[in-house]
């Protein structure tokens, strides 16, 4: 997995790039890395998924702690351009009714600032 | 003058911020020229009334002043709901310019009855302009900020009318009564000056908010609909009734201390004298105890001990009637009166000005006219009537007027208890909860466990047949399989789904996959799959097999590890080859570390325990390996507990401890926490506090050390200074941009701890409502924050906490917190009193 970011207007857009898998991860999660960025002060994060080609139950985990954590500081998570088939999956186990998920980043971004 | 200037200026005298300076001068200077016209419009109005109509036709004009107020109360309503409210007041004052005029004019054609008129005049401008004032005072600010203004803008008030009443004595004689009217205009003029800067002065948010919120429904002005409204509201129920009680005990103790003035002094100029000398003092008395005290007690003692004052000063002086001997019956007069008016001119307005600051925008306005203008006179009608009925009819003496006063004190004292929690009730209100409790939210929504049991099922589906058999035989017997989810799971799927699944549903050629049918959904296979897995003969023959494969260091053993840690979670504990379990745990890769955890959790096998534990240090296998130890229950208390305290562990081991305790629930991890909290340790402290904080959110019945934590609360407040004081030192560093961000994160930190250990020993939603409305409030919100932590936080906490979170420059922020930390070694945590008392 891995980590690049951008900023736009107070927000942070994460372009994850690769597999977000157990064995794949070495010294910091990616909750770990959202949790840094939240102790920097960022409140507004929005985890851009178009290179992330699979997740595992403990991808899962760590996109879930991470919107945990952001939400009980006050702050957004949102998810865009994920594949089809996670979301597909995202659905059945009843995810995107907690996560917010967009295809396009610009209406994602225009979210943040509609609330 | 510059607002810097009289920022400047003011600050010495008042607890002011830079951006109120403006306002708050010119509010004292409006209520200094509306008292000083009072105090001069008043002994005119008693002058003249007693020279054209005498003392006997006083109850008529009483009379005429409480019928005619009635409809006074409608009209203020009526415009206060349809006017812009600096029109309002500014057209008002017009209107007492111009018949002061014509009062002053008509008065030299000696009308007989136009003194009655001006009787009613007169009342109507005292209850207009004060209520007119204190509207403006509710428009400005919020509740926090007034308590913090108030003393000074009623000081104002106070010395206008020290000035007001030496105008009227020194002046009468050389001017003519009737010719003091014409000072009057020239001070109203100043105070329209004054109307027409404070248009300029930012208001606070709620006004947008209320104005939006009143046009969108039609006007209920009228005074029936507000008298509605008021029995509506259990607050202004309460305020409504203690303006009347305290109004009822101020009438019947002024026609005492008369009783008493006219029985001791018998000669008329002997009596004016006294009764000359007597105001001059009070006013000159209040205008002190309010400039010394008034501010002290509200800040330091708060609301509730404020409104007790005056009750218990007028219940001991009722009270002392009963021993006093009769010759010394004209100092318990002077006493009992003077303890009345001047704690009524001070104190008593101050605070009854407060409690109207955090009643709806939408009523409060309505409902204070209405209060202040007739529920005030009615109640001073009420006491005619008492006093008519008790000393004319029933020939009451001094002591039996004094046993009336003390049944309405009580009542009196009864209500401000009551309305004090009332208060606290009102203000919360004013905080909305901001965000909900993410892993609630979560918890409520969907099955955590299931669906990562659907992650690792899709997974196990790529790597091998068997290891999607036992997670597909795992999900089976969840329960929880919907069609939707066979379907995504089923080799059989339909075209549809088995394209948008594509890589991960697809099958490998190679390799068999198991279908959904009927035969698979049978209850009774994961039963079946047990007793199997349980035959000695199945251990005989497999013992070989799951030695071999555990052994296995080879990379391409890896998925028959992930089958034999999966496998051997399904078989009974105690086994001799779930031992193989221990070589798999200590597996360097973390799907196969995963599945054997997964198992673990299942056998709680004790000699688990220091490999499972050693997993909390991987953040591969943290989660997992948490997850084992939360599953194996209260009995591993004291191992982790060891893990937390050995300060030679790995530290990240050591932080993924708390987590594990929170999640066992109990009263034993909560002390175990809170003992470990003791140690202030730094490493662990925030894994510690964000524990406790769990346990308080999921277990409400846990007790947490107060003392304790307490003393750590202290600890995170003298670090907060020092990070102030770090901010300071840097602020005007080029190079420091980063650091000074660091530092400003650093302490937003340190505020959140503090608030989660304030929830441990506080109402839990109080201090949420208090710490979500500080971090994303507006001013209004962060004022009533602040309002609410002052009325339920230990006062000394408070006093420390402030600075914390107070809007402040950075200079004032650390000047103060300089001032405090050296106080702050002198606090020790002890038990609370009343209404603040924390609920552990």
């Amino acid at each position: 997995m891995v980590i690049s970011t951008r900023e736009k207007n107070d927000i942070l857009i994460v372009d994850v790039e690769g597999e977000i898998r157990r064995s794949d991860i070495t010294d910091v999660t990616l909750h770990q890395w959202i949790k840094q960025q939240l102790e920097r002060g960022k409140r507004k994060i929005l985890l851009n998924f178009e290179k992330v080609d699979f997740i595992d139950s403990f991808g899962v985990g760590e996109i879930l702690a991470s919107y945990i954590s952001t939400h009980n500081l006050g702050g957004k998570l949102k998810l865009v351009k994920i594949s089809k088939k996670i979301f597909l999956i995202f659905q059945v186990t009843m995810l995107t009714k907690v996560l917010e998920i967009f295809d396009d980043e610009q209406v994602a971004l225009e979210s943040f600032f509609r609330e | 003058m510059s607002s810097r200037r009289i920022y400047h200026l003011l600050s010495r005298l008042v607890d002011l911020r830079p951006e109120e300076a403006s306002s708050a001068f010119l509010l004292f200077f409006y209520f200094f020229l509306i008292q000083i016209s009072a105090y001069i419009i008043e002994p005119v109005k008693i002058s003249l009334y007693l020279r054209w109509l005498t003392a006997d036709r006083l109850p008529y004009a009483y009379l005429l002043s409480a019928l005619l107020i009635g409809l006074a109360v409608a009209l203020n309503s009526e415009l206060l709901q349809r006017v812009r409210r600096h029109f309002y007041i500014a057209s008002s004052l017009l209107f007492f310019i111009f018949t002061l005029v014509l009062f002053w004019f008509l008065f030299r054609l000696h009308w007989p009855w136009l003194s009655l008129i001006y009787w009613f005049w007169s009342d109507l401008f005292m209850v207009t302009s004060t209520t007119q004032f204190w509207i403006m005072v509710n428009d400005l600010y919020h509740p926090h900020q007034a308590k913090r203004l108030i003393g000074f803008l009623v000081s104002g008030g106070l010395l206008g009318g020290v000035a007001g009443a030496l105008v009227a004595s020194r002046l009468a004689r050389s001017l003519g009564t009737e010719n003091l009217l014409l000072i009057c205009p020239a001070l109203l003029l100043g105070c329209l000056v004054i109307i027409y800067f404070s248009r300029r002065l930012s208001q606070k948010e709620e006004r947008t908010d209320s104005s939006r919120a009143e046009a969108g429904k039609p006007a209920r002005s009228s005074p029936l609909a507000t008298w509605r409204a008021i029995r509506a509201s259990r607050y202004l129920s309460a305020l409504a009734v203690i303006v009347a009680l305290g109004m009822v005990v101020t009438t019947l103790v002024d026609f005492q201390f008369v009783s008493v003035v006219g029985g001791t002094f018998t000669d008329q100029d002997a009596r004016t004298s006294f009764l000359g000398s007597f105001l001059t003092i009070l006013l000159i008395f209040s205008y002190l105890l309010h400039i010394l005290f008034t501010n002290r007690i509200l800040r330091k003692a708060g609301i509730r001990v404020a409104l007790l004052i005056a009750p218990a000063l007028l219940l001991l002086g009722s009270v002392a009637i009963f021993f006093i001997p009769a010759v010394y019956l004209i100092h318990w007069a002077v006493f009992i009166k003077g303890t009345d008016k001047s704690l009524s001119y001070s104190l008593n307005q101050s605070v009854r000005e407060l409690l109207y600051i955090p009643v709806p925008p939408e009523i409060k306005y309505r409902a204070k006219v209405f209060i202040d203008m007739f529920v005030s006179k009615f109640a001073k009608g009420l006491s005619s009537i008492i006093l008519l009925v008790g000393f004319t009819l029933l020939h009451f003496n001094l002591q039996q007027i004094s046993l009336v006063v003390i049944a309405f004190i009580l009542g009196w004292i009864f209500l401000n208890l009551s309305i004090t929690r009332e208060y606290v009730n009102t203000v919360k209100r004013n905080l909305k909860i901001k965000w909900q409790d993410a892993d609630r939210v979560i918890k409520d929504s969907l099955d955590l466990d299931l669906t990562k049991l659907i992650f690792d099922t899709l997974e196990s589906k790529k790597r091998s047949s068997v290891l999607y058999a036992m997670n597909l035989l795992h999900l089976l017997k969840t329960e929880k399989m919907s069609p939707e989810l066979k379907k995504i799971l089923s080799y059989k799927a339909d075209e549809i789904v088995a394209r948008s699944m594509d890589a991960v549903l697809e099958a490998r050629g190679q390799i068999f996959i198991p279908e959904i049918d009927e035969a698979l959904e049978q209850g009774s296979l994961g039963a079946e799959v047990e007793e199997i897995l349980s035959l000695a003969s199945y251990q005989e023959v497999m013992k070989d097999y799951l030695d071999r494969v555990s052994k296995d260091r080879s990379q391409e053993a890896e998925t028959s590890k992930m089958e034999v840690a999966k496998a051997l979670g399904l078989m009974e504990a105690g086994l001799a080859v779930t031992r193989n379990l221990k070589r798999l745990l200590k597996d360097e890769s973390p799907d196969v570390a995963s599945y054997a955890l997964e198992s673990a959790a299942r056998l709680k096998q004790r000699e688990f325990i220091p490999l499972i534990v050693r997993h909390l240090s991987r953040p591969a296998t943290r989660d997992v390996a948490q997850r084992t130890l939360v599953d194996y229950g209260t009995k591993i208390i004291g191992t982790l507990k060891d893990y937390l305290s050995d300060k030679d562990e790995d530290l990240n081991l050591r932080k993924a401890i708390p987590g594990i305790l929170a999640r066992m629930g109990t009263q034993r991890a909560a002390d175990i926490l809170s003992l470990e909290l003791k140690k202030q340790e730094e490493e662990v402290a925030t894994e510690i506090i964000e524990a406790l904080y769990w346990l308080r959110t999921r277990h409400p019945q846990l007790h947490f050390p107060q003392e304790l934590v307490v003393s750590e609360i202290i600890r995170l407040i003298r670090k907060s200074y020092q990070l102030i004081f770090e901010l300071k030192e840097i602020k005007d560093k080029k190079e420091a941009g980063l650091l000074f961000q660091d530092l400003e994160n650093s302490l937003a930190r340190t505020l959140k701890h503090i608030f989660e250990l304030l929830s441990l020993i506080y109402p839990l939603e109080d201090m949420t409502r208090a710490y979500q409305n500080i971090c994303l409030g507006t001013k209004k919100s962060l004022d009533y924050s602040i309002e609410l932590l002052d009325n339920i936080l230990k006062k000394e906490l408070n006093l420390y906490l402030l600075p914390l979170i107070e809007e402040l420059p950075l200079e004032i922020r650390a000047q103060k917190c300089r001032k405090l930390l050296k106080n702050l070694e002198k606090l020790s945590p002890g038990p609370e009193p009343g209404e603040g008392k924390p609920d552990s």
